[in-house]
């Protein structure tokens, strides 16, 4: 293929030139747009078990290209048609080489480089970066064709010197495998997190339905199983309970039917609202103090029980009602805590407590408990439990620029907000507990 | 003589006596700080040679016990009480490392409210001493305390080198921990700074 792009095939020393930049272009851009199908597809499937695969697949590579094993690669081993060259103009035939070798799959592999280049990808769960790294492929097979020109060499020639060194090749390829198996197989579970819903906050699950706000100031409920969403327009701060949802709106906190779409209470002049039905807790900022207040809705005369109380100056955030269990949070400038307390207890217990981090928006589900913690410029989601004292990191963000906000609860899946401090995009991404 | 005009020239003399000395012990480092705190440390700007102190992991600090734990490690930069300051310009930060207006309420660089997603203000998150709270909860040590100091020239300012101080005998390094300027059995844990922004 490589004699292809010289002066005689293309006509002239200028027209070599742009054969050889339109297929260099379009090898990259290939490439990238693999990288970026496969980034947004490990994204939707969820990739915390394909890092680990992708660490195997590397591996398992490393040791074909060592000689240890032996196995086909997954290959057409076909040239590029050479009929392109004699029937179409020098742009076509030039881009449509280039689209097809930087595709990868309709041309010979000679090493399983790059099946595992693809798995990373798919495991790295993120499109743009998926596609930086894919598109160092198409660098690579643009750079065969340009790379004899520089030289100023015949490209048979440069073609056969470099496969007398494949001996070499293949050393240095199984070395980089190994490294990139044992770096995929120690990372943090890159790209564990699931892109759930963009532009949105606030989730809420409940029985498989989730709820979240929209940053233009909805509320959506997306049904389990599919089905149509219910949006809630001017609403925020969705708190979801069976065929229940607790929103903040102009009046206070409103409790819908979601199902019918009806309104089914209304507490005015109250924020932050936890619903598990009939139950519904609530922040109500007093003169000098926060509360969160629990009220039985199907008790008409219930005017509600202070739960929780702190000083004016303390945030209280957005609390959890799972059960007979309320989780919540204060933050002040000494300390934060995550805190729990069985309805019928006089005192909740502390689940985290910290002088130096700031641990906000628990979420509960069972024994369960799921909260948030920042400390210079990062970010965490714990998980621990109710009960004992043990907690784990789930996901951690580094940098200063983006950082988790409120959290959700289910059985299997933790959903978190996270968001851009600069620009105030949030985003919800699920991870599977 | 005015009162105000006696103190500093009682201030004067001590830190100027303070910076001539060639002893380094701890006291010392203790009636210099007293000195600093009265006499906003004019004189010791004018004793303190101008030149840089050499540098082990930030300026001044040429001696090997890392630094405390602080929202821009390793830059543990401190105000007079021991609250953290961001290490560039010296403007208060919360433990998060985000600017924080006097309430303590998150600010942009501009002291504009910070707001969240949903476009309400962020609340004011925890802004506690670097030594007393930091150190103790993230290493598990519960009579950490501020203790002994010394100064450097750094920038062109005067920089008060202050030791956390811990009856531990390992310091943050994982390695023995040394006195240097502690006192009452206390030994360095980890070290932090202060800048004076007094001429050197």
């Amino acid at each position: 293929m490589l004699e292809t792009f010289t002066p005689a095939v293309c006509g002239s020393r200028k027209r070599q030139i742009v054969a050889q930049a339109l297929f260099a272009a379009t090898a990259v851009a290939t490439a990238a747009t693999l990288g970026l199908a496969l980034g947004a597809l490990g994204s939707a499937l969820g990739a915390r078990q394909a890092v680990l695969a992708a660490a195997g697949l590397a591996l398992i590579a490393a040791a074909r290209e060592a000689g240890i094993v032996r196995f086909p690669l997954p290959q057409a081993r076909r040239q590029v048609p050479e009929r392109w060259r004699f029937e179409l103009p020098l742009p076509v035939w030039a881009t449509g080489y280039g689209a097809g070798l930087g595709a990868g799959f309709f041309t010979y592999q000679p090493v399983s480089t790059f099946w595992v280049a693809c798995a990373a990808a798919l495991a790295l769960g993120r499109p743009l970066p998926a596609a930086l790294c894919l598109s160092l492929y198409g660098v690579g097979r643009a750079a065969m064709v340009v790379w004899p020109r520089r030289r100023g060499d015949d490209p048979t020639a440069a073609v056969e010197r470099l496969a007398g060194r494949r001996g070499a090749l293949l050393r240095a390829n199984a070395a980089t495998l190994v490294a990139c198996g044992v770096l995929l197989a120690l990372a943090p579970a890159a790209g564990g997190a699931v892109m759930v819903q963009g532009g949105a906050l606030d989730p809420s699950v409940d029985r498989g339905n989730l709820a979240f706000a929209t940053q233009d100031g909805s509320v959506v409920i997306r049904p389990l199983g599919g089905g149509p969403d219910v949006v809630i327009p001017d609403a925020r701060e969705p708190s979801l309970s069976g065929n229940h949802v607790a929103v903040v709106d102009g009046a206070g906190v409103t409790v819908w039917d979601w199902q019918s779409e009806t309104p089914v209470e209304t507490v005015p002049g109250v924020s932050h609202p936890a619903l598990a039905w009939p139950l519904l807790a609530y922040v109500r900022v007093d003169s000098s103090s926060r509360v969160i207040v629990v009220r039985n809705l199907e008790n008409p005369g219930d005017q509600g029980q202070v739960r929780a109380r702190v000083k004016r100056s303390v945030d209280l955030g957005r609390p959890s009602l799972r059960g007979n269990r309320l989780a919540w949070h204060t933050a002040s400038r000494r300390s934060s805590s995550i805190l729990v307390k069985t309805l019928g207890a006089k005192a909740p217990r502390v689940v985290a407590r910290s002088r130096i981090s700031l641990l906000a928006n628990p979420s509960l589900a069972g024994s369960r408990i799921v909260w948030v913690e920042q400390r210079s410029g990062k970010s965490y989601l714990r998980v621990g439990s109710v009960r004992n004292r043990k907690v784990r990191t789930l996901e951690r963000l580094p940098g200063r620029g983006r950082t988790y906000w409120t959290t959700a609860l289910s059985a299997d899946w933790v959903y978190a907000t996270r968001w851009r401090l600069a620009t105030g995009g949030a985003s919800i991404l699920g991870t599977r507990r | 003589m005015p009162p105000r005009d006696a103190l500093d020239r009682s201030a004067e003399r001590l830190s100027a006596k303070l910076a001539e000395s060639t002893t380094r012990r701890s006291f010392l480092g203790r009636l210099g700080a007293a000195a600093l705190a009265v006499a906003g440390g004019s004189a010791v700007a004018a004793a303190v040679k101008p030149d840089e102190a050499d540098a082990f992991h930030f300026c001044g600090h040429i001696w090997t016990t890392g630094s405390c734990p602080s929202p821009y490690p390793p830059l543990s930069r401190i105000d007079r009480k021991g609250f953290p300051l961001h290490p560039k310009n010296g403007k208060p930060i919360d433990n998060l490392g985000r600017f924080v207006d006097p309430a303590g309420n998150p600010v942009d660089g501009n002291g504009n409210r910070l707001v969240g997603p949903d476009g309400d203000e962020l609340p004011a998150g925890p802004r506690t001493r670097i030594c007393e709270d930091w150190t103790r909860e993230r290493h598990g040590l519960n009579d950490v305390r501020t203790q002994g100091s010394w100064f450097r020239c750094c920038g062109g300012q005067i920089r008060k080198l202050v030791d956390c101080c811990s009856h531990s005998q390992r310091r943050i390094n994982g390695d023995a921990s040394l006195v240097g300027y502690c006192w009452g059995g206390r030994r360095v844990y980890c070290v932090m700074y202060y800048d004076t922004g007094l001429p050197c």
